[in-house]
């Protein structure tokens, strides 16, 4: 008996100790010098052979690693929040797990979600998503995200109608993209494209912090469309732009200039184009 | 011949079902299937694309940790500890010992790949029912073929670590041996394309470094041929061509190498 209650009271004093000492060495291991995982990027020809037969499984983590990033940067306070640095890494994890599996659709649908309006990185996304598109060629999503790109960031329209055009040939909604491309092709009402290519992918989107980032942009952008709708009914009013957007509430236009919903304040220009201070995509930067 | 080589390959059969190590690879099997339950949950769109990637990966380690602890161990138990010569006693000649065991690890190897495949259905299956939306390629056809050809180059590689077990005398350089071919034969593909044109990546290769990896590309089984999880995982066709052409090369190394193996213990001098 004596034996038992000794070996319990020693086991109950080295868990104690066990626990104490855990949280000792957990404080005592921040101490160490700070290494910055984001700044680890492996060449991708040594990922494809030290994978081994895991390719898609070590496709599955890379791109778990970026989302991880991803989420974690909310919690920082730095302005701006992820470094240019730090999105090049992110644009490699990615491309790595898109090399590893070059079908696996998460990686060129996180690329679009985040790459574009917050790192600017237009580019390379749509290089991305072109990679995307030739592999995935049942897809319709990915030829149409880039067709965004082109249109909106990029200001290129011929490839814009050229990447809705190979989109709306795959299983899809089809005459949605047939109609939008001919839009972008024939009319050059930006602001009101944008919010129709905008609510498509929204349709076409789940995640909640996604879903809330596009409805966003979309508010933002249909407030600049009835500013600029303002702005064309002055001019045809009075034969010259407005100089301030209050004189659009002034005379009656509109009853109260719109809130951005990224913080700027809406401007019109001497050629009435009517811009916000937040830019849109610079107060998502530094929000 | 059959009738003399059955019985061996039961006893090796259950010998390995008995090793310690096989519950232990059970249990890392269960687990991994456990945390494909996870990893799924972090995937935004294709779960079904990582729900049999995790599963498949699963088969193939697990498949992977019996063929280099249970079945090496099978082969080499008798050599290390000295029982083959009660063996050899037998009736049985020392070409049929190695068939006969050869024949006995691969159904050890076959069942237990049947069983985790088993296993692989059920968590698929489970991520299938809770996520529906994400399953619109996915095909059961496939996902068996690459645990059919999964369960050939385990057997493969179980072959070549006979021929290894046949020429050096302890079970320890067997493993390495057959890991060193397992790791060269699993990268072999990709490390050709990379030294046939270096300029992609930006290195340089000497022309020495060029003929080894082609030498070793004949030399060594090209096991990345049987890994055809991508294309199970994301629903692809795989061209019926291509699956002949494969099972024979299989077949024809599996082949070769228990006959070379079986000439070479038939020679074998044991200490």
């Amino acid at each position: 008996m004596r034996q038992v209650l000794r070996s319990a009271f020693l086991l109950a004093v080295l868990i104690v100790l066990h626990v104490i000492i855990l949280q000792r060495a957990a404080t005592e291991s921040k101490r160490l010098p700070a290494v910055r995982e984001s700044g680890i990027l492996i060449p991708v020809p040594v990922l494809i052979i030290s994978s081994l037969e895991y390719k898609g499984f070590v496709s599955d983590l890379l791109f778990i690693k970026a989302l991880i990033f991803r989420g974690s940067s909310y919690e920082r306070k730095d302005v701006p929040r992820i470094t240019p640095d730090e999105w090049q890494w992110f644009n490699g994890i990615l491309i790595a797990s898109t090399t590893l599996d070059p079908y696996f659709i998460d990686p060129y649908y996180l690329a679009n979600a985040h790459m574009t309006w917050e790192a600017g990185m237009v580019r390379e996304t749509n290089e991305l998503l072109e990679k995307g598109t030739t592999y995935r060629d049942w897809d319709w999503l990915l030829p149409f995200y880039a067709g965004f790109n082109s249109f909106f960031f990029l200001h290129d329209n011929e490839k814009a109608v050229e990447l809705l055009s190979k989109s709306s040939e795959r299983p899809g909604p089809r005459e949605q993209l047939l109609s939008l491309a001919a839009r972008l092709a024939y009319t050059d009402k930006k602001t009101e494209n944008a919010i129709i290519f905008l609510a498509a992918i929204l349709e076409k989107t789940e995640d909640r912090e996604l879903r809330i980032q596009y409805m966003t942009r979309i508010h933002a952008l249909q407030a600049r469309l009835l500013l600029e709708k303002g702005v064309a009914s002055y001019k045809k009013k009075h034969g010259r732009y407005p100089t301030v957007l209050q004189d659009l509430v002034k005379t009656g236009i509109i009853t109260e200039i719109p809130k951005d919903p990224y913080g700027g304040n809406f401007t019109v220009d001497p050629q009435g184009r009517v811009e916000s201070s937040s830019d849109f995509q610079l107060m998502i930067r530094q929000r | 011949m059959i009738r003399r080589l059955w019985p061996l390959a039961l006893i090796t059969f259950r010998e390995g079902t008995r090793n310690r190590a096989f519950y232990g690879i059970s249990l890392i099997a269960l687990v991994l299937m456990g945390a494909s339950f996870f990893i799924s949950g972090l995937i935004m769109r294709d779960v079904g694309k990582a729900a049999v990637d995790m599963a498949l990966s699963t088969v193939s380690f697990a498949g992977l940790l019996l063929v280099l602890f249970v079945s090496i161990d099978l082969m080499a138990k008798d050599l290390d500890k000295r029982t083959i010569y009660m063996v050899l006693a037998r009736p049985i000649s020392r070409r049929q010992y190695i068939v006969g065991k050869f024949f006995g690890i691969s159904l050890l190897i076959a069942v237990t790949v049947l069983l985790l495949s088993v296993f692989a259905a059920i968590s698929i299956s489970i991520i299938r029912w809770a996520n529906p939306d994400y399953f619109s390629r996915f095909f059961w056809g496939p996902v068996m073929l690459s645990e059919v050809f999964i369960a050939l180059s385990l057997i493969l590689l179980s072959a070549l670590s006979f021929l290894f077990a046949s020429v050096v005398s302890t079970s320890f350089l067997t493993l390495v041996l057959t890991i060193i071919s397992y790791l060269i034969g699993q990268s072999l593909t990709s490390v050709k394309a990379l030294v046939e044109a270096p300029q992609a990546s930006g290195i340089t290769i000497s022309p020495v470094t060029l003929k080894l990896v082609q030498a070793a590309y004949y030399l060594f089984p090209n096991l990345s041929l049987f890994d055809i999880k991508i294309y199970a995982a994301h629903g692809l066709a795989i061209p019926s061509s291509f699956i002949v052409w494969t099972l024979l090369y299989g077949l024809v190394y599996i082949i070769l190498s228990i006959t070379v193996a079986a000439h070479l213990f038939a020679k074998k001098e044991f200490p």
